[in-house]
């Protein structure tokens, strides 16, 4: 009988990870930072699906990418400092390795998005899959009826993408709005003050027809979800990206059930009505 | 096909080089306990009897393995005295571990390359309760005629019945059969081992008679009173003993032991009664109170698994019962729920 050590699996190793050098680092506030990175090998994606990210010897952590699925060779990553990996991501520099694996779940169904008015609702670093999502709808930008952008951040100093709203501004199918919840001392702003959802009072769009897709911290997700129900939009066109714990992406490690549903391989992205009954989804 | 005893440790004895052999023994401390140790010439083994301490996924997704690279050896392996409850739950760790989607890399690695010997429980233990989930103590063919054991021993006088289970059985019979002669059963050995299955099904029933063997599981997800929760909960310890000890229980946290360039990934059980355990960057968690994670496991043994993989998710094997230090047991969770 042979005896040998495994090394030629059949099956690929669903844990196999590829090297990633990280490019370029943007500050974007005081939490949150954005990575270039550069995989060792072109990485294909749908927006709305994450990846885990290693952070070599010290863990592992699901990220949405924040740049267009077209984009194959290199990717943003935008990542708040929240907990241990992701102190370690932002400890990192350039030139760093990092790993990467997936992608993982369910992303946005864009032929359901075709032809009709979508609305973004985005909340701190929430802003990040739903940037994912603009530059995608953005590259076939014929193809929506318009975009409606609502986002909102704590202070002015904690909006993300400063600097690519102006970009964002310039297509007429695009309709931008923000918000802060208070504009503390010495910080300038001279949009709308007040939770993201104030934004909503502003839209002009048929919503009964129209798609919403919601990204954010938990409260926002809950608060955001009813308001956009009240505005019209129906349960199942809106689109909610949960947050769970996703330690494996493939139903393994079932950190991220929810109810019947694992976050990582039935998610991330779900429609309302299916998760509205599931218990504790916005927890 | 009869063997007898003597031929069957005869053949142990000769193709123990060429395959890892785990057959239960009593424990050391307690006599009482059996636990699956590599075989050795010189100690008396007990393939019959009741399970053992630990789950069988100790033996095939253990307690901490290198998944990247997958650690899992290409070894022969033979395990011996695999009792139903342990069988029910490989079906259940195979519906959850080798998908389509997903292969588990080390559980492949060691289920491929292991035969399992299943056998009849003779005996039973306290907290055991196959009976009250219907399932009997010892291997049934399903209804398509597939099984997960290869070979399956029922004693009968000083001799063994074995029962083909699958293909790979097949071709360990050959193998045996170098090493000893088999002959085929009569017809009162086969009586016997049936009134053998109907006396440990008995005594089963015996030991579970306080408990209502129609259960209605429904009754888990359907109670969401907090009150009924807390107080089924409230010796709870938190210690994730009866997660470690399921045999179902499959969860894991992966460890990154990553350096210069060479990705190395550690994965460990993980248990979902521990507070941390879905608790997400910046600290929220779905279930941060205590009775919320207790509840959890029941939702995911009895309704969660069944409706992923259309089996329970509990066995009956009652080694969370066995195991709790708090004296919680599982069929009275169970019966107050019904009775609520």
């Amino acid at each position: 009988m042979p005896k040998e050590n495994a090394l030629d699996l059949t099956n690929p190793n669903p844990y196999e990870v590829l090297k990633a050098d990280v490019l370029d680092i943007i500050t974007e506030s005081p939490t949150i930072k954005t990575f270039r990175i550069k995989p060792e090998k072109s990485f294909e994606f749908e927006t709305g699906q994450f990846v885990e990210l290693t952070v070599p010897g010290i863990g592992e952590a699901p990220f949405t990418p924040s740049s267009s699925h077209y984009e194959k060779e290199e990717m943003d990553i935008t990542i708040m400092k929240a907990g241990f990996v992701t102190g370690a991501v932002h400890r990192l520099k350039k030139g760093d390795v990092l790993g990467i694996r997936g992608p993982y779940g369910k992303g946005y169904p864009l032929d359901k998005f075709k032809g009709k008015d979508v609305l973004l609702l985005g909340g701190g670093v929430g802003l990040a899959p739903l940037r994912c999502l603009l530059l995608t709808l953005i590259h076939d930008i014929d193809d929506y009826k318009s975009i409606t952008v609502c986002f909102g951040a704590r202070t002015p100093e904690d909006m993300i993408y400063k600097d690519h709203f102006d970009v964002w501004r310039k297509y007429d199918k695009i309709h931008l709005f923000r918000s802060v919840d208070t504009i503390p001392e010495g910080q300038k702003w001279d949009e709308k003050v007040g939770v993201v959802t104030v934004l909503l009072d502003d839209i002009k769009i048929n919503t009964e027809d129209a798609v919403a897709v919601a990204c954010g911290p938990p409260v926002m997700m809950k608060f955001g979800t009813f308001a956009l129900v009240d505005k019209g939009f129906k349960d199942e066109n809106i689109y909610l990206s949960m947050e769970k714990k996703m330690y494996c992406g493939f139903g393994q490690c079932r950190h991220c059930v929810m109810g019947k549903y694992y976050a990582c391989k039935d998610g991330p992205v779900f429609t309302y009505d299916v998760i509205k009954d599931e218990e504790k989804i916005w927890e | 096909m009869i063997i007898s005893k003597s031929d069957l440790l005869h053949f142990f004895e000769n193709v123990k080089t060429d395959f890892d052999i785990f057959i239960p023994y009593a424990s050391e401390l307690d006599e009482d306990n059996l636990s699956y140790k590599k075989f050795s010439d010189n100690k008396e083994f007990i393939i019959n009897k009741y399970r053992t301490i630990d789950p069988i996924k100790t033996l095939f997704y253990l307690p901490i393995e290198s998944v990247l690279p997958a650690s899992a050896k290409k070894m022969k392996r033979i395990i011996v005295g695999v009792k139903n409850c342990d069988l029910l739950a490989l079906e259940v760790l195979d519906s959850a571990l080798l998908e389509d989607n997903f292969v588990e890399p080390n559980y492949k690695i060691w289920r491929d390359n292991t035969y399992i010997i299943s056998s009849d429980c003779t005996d039973a233990l306290s907290s055991c309760h196959c009976v009250l989930l219907d399932y009997p103590p010892y291997p049934e063919k399903s209804e398509d005629g597939t099984c997960i054991y290869d070979l399956n021993l029922s004693p009968v006088n000083d001799n063994f019945l074995i029962t083909i289970g699958s293909k790979k059985g097949d071709e360990l019979l050959e193998l045996i059969k170098k090493y000893c002669s088999v002959r085929d059963a009569s017809y009162e050995e086969k009586n016997k081992i049936e009134a053998q299955h109907a006396e440990i099904r008995k005594k089963l029933s015996d030991i579970n008679s306080d408990y209502s063997p129609d259960r209605k599981y429904d009754v888990i997800s359907d109670n969401k009173d907090e009150a009924t929760w807390k107080e089924l909960s409230a010796e709870c310890v938190e210690c994730g003993g009866c997660t470690n000890i399921c045999p179902t229980c499959y969860c894991i946290i992966l460890n990154d032991e990553s350096e210069n360039g060479n990705f190395k990934k550690i994965r460990t059980w993980d248990s979902c009664q521990l507070s941390g355990y879905a608790r997400v960057a910046g600290g929220d968690s779905p279930r941060p109170k205590l009775w919320e994670r207790f509840r959890h496991r029941y939702q995911t043994k009895f309704i969660r698994i069944n409706n992923s993989f259309s089996k329970l998710g509990c066995t009956g094997c009652g080694r969370c019962i066995s195991t709790c230090p708090a004296g919680i047991d599982l069929r009275e969770v169970i019966q107050s729920l019904q009775e609520v």
